[in-house]
């Protein structure tokens, strides 16, 4: 199980990058991040469906400028690691156990918030550090302490991860034996409350004019289509 | 390309360093260093001595934009440190302060707001039918023109200078931005239907009980626009449909 992790851990820093420091190919979005784990773990399809039901929430939330949303990239590897090897360790599998491990990371990764938060603060040193080496004719340094920040973002990742993992498949532990059969019985419903949330909060924050016509026209051509067909 | 001094192989350090303009991004300059980071080889061909301190201490001042909007900027900005007749170099101050805050508002728009969520419910359809591709569709969707603006971008700049403003006026971002966003209403209503359909269907519960999902939908939505966390209405609503199917 440790091993498990530890592999998680490396897609849980080069996705941490991604999020901000570096590239931002998106490696570090939910429906990308878990699947990755997953696919390292040797269960890509649980990653997948840990991966689109936290895409599905948080489909709608901008980084913009200086706030920190919080960090859906941790909570997807760390729900898929626990997923994968909490659920081999307790003999439990499938979707109702990628559901649990979601809905059991999905809180622990407002953590990520203060770790990202930290980041940026201990980033401001190295920024400080720099403008008093060029101010005194030093060129060689700045672009070293440019790039120790993505040992800080690295390190703030890593903490939120661990933080999941640990918290997470202890909680997993304790609750999964005394819940899953419920959570098997209402999985369909629970995604479909996924479906809706996620969908209403987009709704909730786009600030696009008759949003709420443009979605109630096109839920209900597709429904009807597909009921009809 | 018109000849410049810088080399095609410096702009391409310069390109590939803008991948890390966030690398140390922090509360009181956010993204400064990481601007002269990226132009600091270009700035060593044109710069030397005191020219190269002072130009890395302007460089060093409060900058953020968009990280994919940047690279029309730091193409820019390379063009105006070649050409700048002024000593104090004025004019490059003034343009990275003009641009920043609009280039940011089209990036966040046209990027996070319009072309993320759109490639995110493409590949959705992908994950509901639970295809592997889900996560290369949307890498593919989204990289794209991530990459052609991020290389095109800082070329132009260099190129055109100045004119690259116009340039980004004419491909009228933001009016594209609210283009994707409305067609990713459409498809997120697309999206809720199928997987409203599925879960029905597998559920074995009448169909036509779907439709009350459209008014749950607008109802979560005004929650979330009145400032209710999405985080607590999942874990309340998990909490209770496990709760009413252990009743039941």
């Amino acid at each position: 199980m440790l091993a498990d992790y530890l592999m998680a851990s490396v897609v849980a820093v080069i996705a941490g990058l991604d999020r901000t420091a570096a590239f931002q190919f998106m490696l570090s979005r939910p429906i990308v991040a878990a699947p990755l784990t997953g696919l390292l773990l040797g269960s890509p399809l649980t990653g997948l469906q840990v991966g689109a039901l936290i895409e599905l929430l948080y489909l709608g939330r901008l980084p913009i400028g200086a706030a920190i949303p919080p960090d859906d990239t941790q909570v997807a590897v760390g729900a898929s690691a626990i997923a994968v090897s909490t659920g081999g360790a307790l003999g439990l599998a499938g979707f109702p156990f990628a559901i649990l491990a979601t809905l059991i990371a999905l809180p622990l990764g407002k953590v990520g918030q203060l770790f990202d938060r930290a980041a940026r603060v201990w980033n401001a040193r190295l920024l400080a550090q720099a403008e008093a080496d060029i101010n005194a004719g030093r060129l060689e340094t700045f672009e070293k302490l440019h790039l120790r920040g993505m040992v800080h973002f690295s390190l703030c990742s890593l903490g939120t991860y661990a933080v999941i993992v640990v918290l997470g498949s202890l909680l997993l532990h304790g609750v999964a034996p005394l819940l899953i059969e419920e959570v098997a019985d209402a999985a369909g419903w629970l995604t479909l409350a996924f479906v809706v949330l996620g969908g209403a909060a987009i709704l909730g924050t786009i600030n696009v004019s008759r949003s709420m016509t443009l979605f109630a026209a096109s839920f209900a051509t597709a429904f009807l289509m597909l009921w009809l067909l | 390309m018109k000849e410049g001094r810088l080399s095609r192989r410096v702009l391409g350090q310069v390109v590939w360093r803008s991948f890390f303009l966030q690398a140390s991004w922090n509360f009181e300059r956010l993204q400064s260093l990481g601007m002269l980071y990226a132009i600091a080889p270009a700035l060593r061909v044109l710069h030397q001595g005191e020219d190269l301190v002072a130009a890395c201490r302007r460089h060093l001042e409060y900058f953020n934009t968009h990280p994919f909007m940047a690279s029309p900027v730091l193409g820019t900005v390379l063009f105006l440190e070649e050409q700048s007749d002024d000593p104090d170099y004025a004019e490059i101050t003034e343009f990275r302060r003009m641009v920043m805050a609009p280039y940011a508002a089209m990036g966040d728009a046209l990027f996070w707001g319009g072309l993320r969520p759109v490639a995110a419910g493409v590949s959705l359809f992908f994950a509901a039918r639970g295809s592997l591709w889900a996560p290369v569709i949307f890498l593919l969707f989204f990289n794209i023109p991530h990459l052609w603006l991020r290389i095109s971008g800082l070329f132009r700049g260099y190129v055109q200078g100045l004119k690259v403003v116009e340039l980004i006026q004419r491909r009228r971002l933001p009016d594209a931005a609210i283009r994707l966003k409305e067609g990713m209403i459409v498809l997120l209503g697309g999206l809720c239907a199928y997987m409203t359909f599925l879960t029905l269907r597998g559920e074995d519960v009448a169909t036509g009980l779907g439709f009350l999902v459209v008014p749950l939908v607008l109802l979560g939505g005004r929650l979330i626009a009145n400032g209710f966390s999405t985080l607590l209405l999942i874990l309340t609503a998990s909490a209770l449909i496990t709760w009413v199917i252990w009743i039941f």
